[in-house]
């Protein structure tokens, strides 16, 4: 069974944006409100870019400790949206 | 016994992403971490696993298991549709840090490279096996650590290959001129990259049960009994540690192909997929830099038959308005009624592009711009941003999907990115 749960939906969030380190952790985001709900994001699993056409798309693997989220950062329209969640163990 | 093996320090390293894909998955969704696995290229219920996790190994799911198969034998199987974005990015980290050690550089798939160190011990004044474990350590702290690699050093890439794959997953290994009969004392003949079934009962036959019954036999015997000839000799070469695949292979077909969403006999349906698989294949050539005389398409039918047409044009094309109108011709051929369940457009017999000479038919040159101009479009605001009409329901129906083997969509990517 694929668990992965499919939402595109635009998201709050607030990232840290560091002064120096490796380009993977710069920008890292640290809690977004999706419906309503604040979930603070406490693991950094794998970031890493894509492009849709011209567009530079930040890809962020994010985990809260027990459930697994994709959230992508568009920088040309400067948006964050949460694409999909895949939960923890039953 | 004097063996005349190759007594060299070993400078050839084998460096291999285990189980890349389920790797890259599971460092991505850390739920994932420790759980059977697996990747597909679009999920149907009869659909192959492509790769699968150690977890998911383990308990006895293979690579080509249909996804029936593998939920009998564990239920809490997970499959995943593969992410090219997410891979792309561990290629392309992998590449960075293998170059970074030696221009002799050799990307042998997507998961798998060799780094030839000849020339630099002036640079690393260190052993191989300390670089070995150096480069883990970078692949856990540069691409996550989730992500382990096998490392394998040899004096010639079949036993830097054969060294990366002796302790799985996440070992190191270094064969030289001195363990290098224990090391095959320990394997199987179908343990030797190269030797499958086929080639492990004709050694049967001549009397060679064992690795080592391998290395001890006659290069005449190999050369005129065993393989028939010149193979013989690079096996017996091969086996003593000397390089005998230090070479480019010949780019020989390029194309695509497609496992049909909704099998069906809709010529519609099918002409407009059939002509976007061409358009990729046309990306594909070009990206090559050469031209193509020989086309061809493939079906296979739903009742399990299939059908297959070819044609060696008298001259060469690239753009795509010349790829899909030789298809088309050769698909206007197929037996209509006929519910098709898989596609296929190839190309071969090339030669190099000679692009930037201007031709003097002023029909050709225009062809010229617009493929060039279209390419350029399609680089800068994304694939198929300019497409024929008719493709569209191609487009939106056909995925881009993992390729086995060959790492050039991995570079296309990588160009574009």
């Amino acid at each position: 069974m694929d668990p992965t749960i499919e939402i595109n939906e635009r998201v709050d969030v607030v990232a840290i944006y560091k002064k120096r380190g490796d380009t993977s952790t710069l920008c890292v985001p640290y809690k977004m409100r999706w419906r309503g709900r604040e979930i603070a994001l406490t693991e950094l699993a794998l970031r890493h870019p894509t492009v849709a056409g011209k567009r530079m798309i930040h890809v962020f693997h994010m985990g809260d400790g027990t459930n697994g989220y994709r959230l992508e950062f568009d920088a040309e329209a400067l948006t964050w949206t949460l694409i999909a969640m895949i939960g923890g163990r039953p | 016994m004097n063996l005349g093996l190759n007594t060299e320090q070993p400078q050839i390293m084998h460096l291999d992403l285990n189980s890349a894909f389920t790797s890259a998955e599971q460092q991505a969704w850390p739920s994932l971490r420790g759980r059977p696995i697996g990747v597909t290229n679009r999920l149907s219920k009869e659909c192959c696993v492509i790769a699968a996790s150690y977890e998911a190994k383990a308990l006895g799911i293979k690579v080509g298991m249909r996804r029936s198969q593998a939920l009998a034998i564990c239920p809490d199987f997970i499959l995943l549709e593969t992410d090219p974005s997410k891979y792309t990015y561990m290629y392309g980290g992998l590449l960075k840090i293998m170059k970074s050690y030696s221009d002799k550089v050799k990307m042998k798939s997507i998961d798998e490279g060799i780094i030839d160190f000849h020339g630099t011990q002036h640079i690393y004044k260190r052993s191989l096996e300390q670089v070995g474990y150096e480069i883990k350590q970078r692949i856990y702290d540069e691409l996550g650590n989730y992500m382990h690699i096998n490392v394998g050093i040899g004096t010639n890439q079949f036993l830097a290959k054969t060294a990366a794959s002796l302790h799985k997953p996440n070992g190191l290994d270094i064969i030289t001129h001195v363990n290098l009969q224990d090391v095959y004392a320990s394997l199987k003949l179908e343990d030797l990259t190269g030797i499958a079934h086929g080639y492990g009962s004709r050694l049967r036959v001549h009397g060679i049960h064992t690795p080592l019954e391998f290395l001890y036999a006659d290069v005449d015997m190999l050369r005129r009994r065993v393989f028939g000839g010149i193979n013989g000799v690079h096996w017996y070469h091969r086996l003593r540690g000397f390089e005998v695949d230090d070479y480019e292979t010949q780019l020989s077909m390029v194309g695509r192909q497609w496992v049909v969403a909704n099998p069906s006999n809709d010529d519609a349906y099918l002409r407009s997929c059939l002509h976007y698989l061409s358009e990729t294949t046309g990306v594909k050539l070009r990206y090559r830099n050469v031209k193509a005389r020989g086309v061809g398409v493939w079906l296979s039918f739903a009742n399990g038959g299939g059908w297959s047409d070819k044609k060696m044009m008298r001259s060469t094309f690239y753009t795509n308005q010349d790829i899909w109108s030789h298809v088309a011709r050769l698909f206007d051929g197929r037996p209509k009624h006929m519910v098709v369940k898989t596609m296929g457009v190839y190309l071969y017999k090339f030669t190099p592009s000679l692009r930037s000479q201007l031709s003097i038919l002023d029909d050709v040159t225009k062809a010229d711009y617009l493929t060039k101009a279209v390419d350029e479009i399609n680089d800068f605001y994304g694939s198929f941003t300019v497409l024929p009409a008719d493709t569209l329901t191609g487009k939106k129906t056909v995925k881009q999907k993992i390729p086995f083997g060959g790492t050039e969509y991995f570079d296309l990517l990588l160009k574009r990115a």
